[in-house]
């Protein structure tokens, strides 16, 4: 390869702006996701073939849904990131890369959006 | 002064396949699973919130053959992701890139994530 001149400044192979944010944010999401484990397993070993009223009965717990509602808004954090850097490296056409980045953030909010939601509905309505 | 392209990767098919080059595609794989698998926990609390008979729906098909096969290899890739994650921690300090330290960690993570996916099946699945 040509190693001679600058690097393009209009190319995009991660983000100037927020990359380094983003390597941060993914390694202490990570670690968070790894101190949920235990609540996660605890949290599907109980509610895995229950019956909907005895699961509504752990969800409604405000302290259950709180931490379930932490895990998902973290894990969709961590999710987006792992996916912008997969999306950097491989999809490299402008416009698809745009389209890729924005379906990305779209996917990973409506995740958190809407298991919150639905959190939300167990715990005030049942 | 004249500009060139950025600097990409090496491709992949000019190195020799390491089992720490495998692991590392691997994690990435295992990512974009548990990616999509967030809609399993999703779909699942979403029955719950909406009704009996959707539940059962879900129940039904997370409890079938085909819904067990799927939640045992996510329980796989959770647990190869996580301890995936435990081994960039110790190479973001710097240490562990020996040869022998890397091909140890790198098996332990395979192994581990193995072991630990058949033991929470067996304890809260099987027996």
């Amino acid at each position: 390869m040509d190693n001679s001149g600058i690097a393009d400044p209009h190319a995009h192979h991660g983000s100037g702006k927020s990359a380094t944010r983003h390597f941060i944010t993914q390694r202490l999401t990570g670690a968070a996701n790894i101190a949920f484990t235990g609540f996660f397993v605890w949290l599907v070993v109980r509610l895995a073939g229950a019956e909907r009223a005895e699961m509504v009965g752990v969800l409604a717990n405000p302290i259950v849904a709180f931490f379930l509602a932490l895990l998902i808004v973290n894990v969709a954090i961590h999710m987006r990131i792992g996916m912008i850097e997969v999306i950097d490296d491989y999809v490299h056409e402008p416009r698809t890369r745009r389209l890729s980045l924005m379906l990305n953030t779209f996917f990973a909010g409506m995740v958190a959006a809407l298991t919150v939601l639905f959190l939300v509905k167990l715990v005030f309505w049942g | 002064m004249a500009t060139r392209s950025r600097p990409l990767s090496p491709h992949l098919t000019v190195y020799r396949w390491a089992l720490s080059m495998v692991m590392s595609i691997v994690h990435r794989v295992t990512g974009i699973a548990l990616y999509v698998g967030t809609l399993f926990l999703l779909i699942f609390v979403g029955a719950a919130a909406i009704g009996d008979e959707a539940l059962a729906s879900v129940s039904w098909l997370y409890g079938s053959w085909f819904g067990q096969l799927v939640l045992f290899g996510y329980t796989w890739a959770l647990f190869h992701h996580m301890l995936g994650g435990l081994r960039y921690f110790v190479w973001d300090t710097g240490h562990g890139f020996e040869r022998h330290v890397r091909t140890w960690m790198v098996r332990g993570n395979l192994i581990g994530s193995i072991v630990l996916t058949l033991a929470a099946w067996a304890i809260f699945v099987w027996f």
